[in-house]
């Protein structure tokens, strides 16, 4: 029941900048994440979030240290590994539809089983009725729900989120937040979300791995959030919890 | 889930009708000011020649209209007006359709591959900056006076804004754009397929419209060289024979056939790419 799904061990990563300026981004993670565990990343900005998990999808090989899913070393991106980018990364020339259906149509599944599939995921991001629009027609939270869908149209085992909500208006967002409960809880997934928003992981984590700000990203702590779902932000568990993590990783809220 | 919970994320923008004046609306109507601009520019056009500046260089406007009404009806070097303007738009089709079959896959695989770059970027680097117009001596010696040399200084002309379009539409791709391909498995073929290739059509757009407008000004260039026909050719004859409304209705017939293709491509464009927000909405 507990396996551990994805393990970071020791990971660190230096890039090279403009030929050979070397940035230690990523110094020494370890992280695990059990079997259809919730797990939120909070990090300020510019801490490596993005970076870390880029290497656990498997776009960017670690300098040194080792990425583990199920125990094996992650070797690349696919589609076992789904990925919610920062900036939407939508395909502008295709619609709502086209953009879910990207992974269906590389691995040549026919149109009319992909029509069928997209609409489910469609569906359950609340996008219905969207299908035909382009992703200039859309508001930023609606361009969300097409990344996320179209992760999900994938069938991944792991789902991976980076600041998916961070371009969102603080309303948009809080409701974004629910949504993405929702979706968890109705296809369980093992999730890594990435956010810089205490209040964001506290509604959605079950655990909880703080980084600390200034290059390279390292690990400040990780918290336990046993709360019962949907968790309410005025709770006193719940301000408790954020009180403790504030003075615990110095958060420049 | 259901729309309806999506609205609160959807801001319409509802401009409100305020009651305005007469000079408002007037001012406010795109018509009127573009009707105001020909205006005004026909009256300065009049009022310069009624004052006589430029002699017999310049003649009133209404008087481009009867020498094209004129030329329609008499030959020119054996031709009538609509063969010279054909002929010319035969060597723009032509010179372009060359410059699009070798530039814009030229600039395509440069973006694509670095192997490819590294071996034909300093040769077209040397190009570039080359003004298609000092090809005129050297196409002559090459190609005689015949159609080739024309064609090729139009292609040449076309040639470089292409490729140079092209390339930069592959380059200017966010590179996270082909991890959406690699998350779902595909192939570097994939990536080509479904980001290289539609990311990178709406430069090759503006490549065409900047090249289709190059390829005009070299016909010129090379019917004013050495030509019987063309609309250059009908523009060196009224420079010869002293009639300044036969250039101008030769320049006011380029702009026009120039216009329309400019036209087709916007429109081309419109059916390839119904998903530009600029093209699409307004
Ligand atoms: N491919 C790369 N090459 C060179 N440097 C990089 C690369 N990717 C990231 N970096 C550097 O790593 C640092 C951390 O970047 P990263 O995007 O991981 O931070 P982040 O925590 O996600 O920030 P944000 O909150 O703004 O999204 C940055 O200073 C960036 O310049
Ligand atoms: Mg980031």
């Amino acid at each position: 029941m507990h396996n551990i799904k994805i393990a970071c061990e020791n990971v660190s990563k230096t890039f090279l900048q403009k030929g050979d300026t070397r940035v230690d981004v990523l110094k020494d993670v370890s992280i695990t994440v059990r079997d259809n565990e919730f797990v939120v990343i909070l990090g300020p900005g510019q801490c490596g979030k993005t970076t870390l998990l880029r290497m656990i999808a498997g776009f960017e090989k670690p300098t040194t240290g080792r990425v583990l899913m199920d125990g094996q070393p992650v070797g690349g991106p696919g589609r076992d590994k789904g990925f919610v980018f920062q900036s939407y990364m939508l395909f502008a020339w295709r619609t709502v539809r086209g953009n879910v259906e990207v992974g269906l149509r590389m691995r040549g599944v026919p149109k009319a089983e992909r029509r069928v599939i997209s609409q489910q995921y469609i569906d359950m991001v609340g996008l219905t009725g969207f299908e035909n629009h382009y992703p200039h027609q859309l508001s930023g939270g609606m361009k969300q729900r097409v990344g996320i869908a179209r992760a999900y149209c994938n069938d991944p085992q792991i789902m991976l989120l980076d600041e998916p909500f961070g371009q969102l208006d603080a309303q948009t967002r809080l409701y974004m937040e629910k949504e993405t409960e929702r979706i968890w809880l109705q296809e369980k997934r093992t999730v890594i979300f990435v956010t810089n928003n205490i209040d964001e992981a506290l509604t959605l984590g079950d655990r909880i791995y703080t980084m600390k700000d200034k290059l390279p990203g390292t690990l400040c702590n990780c918290y336990e959030v046993d709360l019962p779902r949907p968790r309410e932000s005025t709770d006193k568990e719940f301000l408790r919890l954020r009180k403790q993590i504030i003075e615990e990783s110095e958060l420049v809220l | 889930m259901t729309s309806h919970h999506i609205a609160n994320e959807i801001h319409h923008v509802v401009r409100e009708k305020k009651p305005f004046s007469l000079v408002d609306d007037l001012l406010m109507s795109r018509w009127f000011l573009y009707s105001m601009s020909v205006i005004l520019f026909l009256g300065i056009w009049y009022y310069v020649v009624y004052i006589d500046v430029f002699g017999r260089g310049l003649c009133y406007p209404h008087e481009v209209i009867t020498e094209i009404i004129r030329l329609t009806s008499r030959k020119l070097a054996g031709k009538e007006l609509w063969e010279h303007a054909w002929d010319s738009s035969r060597r723009v089709f032509i010179g372009f359709g060359i410059a699009c079959v070798l530039g814009i896959p030229l600039g395509f695989f440069m973006g694509i591959s670095k192997y490819f770059n590294a071996v034909f970027n300093p040769i077209f680097n040397l190009i570039k900056p080359m003004p298609p117009i000092s090809w005129v001596s050297l196409s002559i010696l090459w190609l005689g006076i015949g159609e080739e040399p024309k064609i090729f200084i139009i292609a040449i002309g076309a040639f470089v804004p292409l490729v140079l379009n092209a390339y930069n539409g592959i380059r200017l791709i966010d590179e996270e754009l082909y991890d959406v391909v690699r998350m779902a498995g595909g192939s570097h073929m994939k990536e080509i397929w479904e980001v290289s290739f539609p990311a990178a059509v709406p430069a090759i757009f503006a490549g065409l419209q900047i090249a289709l407008s190059g390829a005009w000004s070299c016909v010129l260039a090379a019917e004013l060289v050495s030509s019987r026909s063309g609309l250059g050719f009908v523009i060196v004859q009224g420079m010869n024979t002293g009639k300044a409304a036969m250039v101008i209705a030769g320049m006011l017939l380029i702009a026009l056939i120039a216009y329309v293709c400019s036209f087709c491509i916007s429109y081309l464009e419109r059916k390839i790419c119904p998903w530009r927000r600029d093209l699409s909405t307004h």
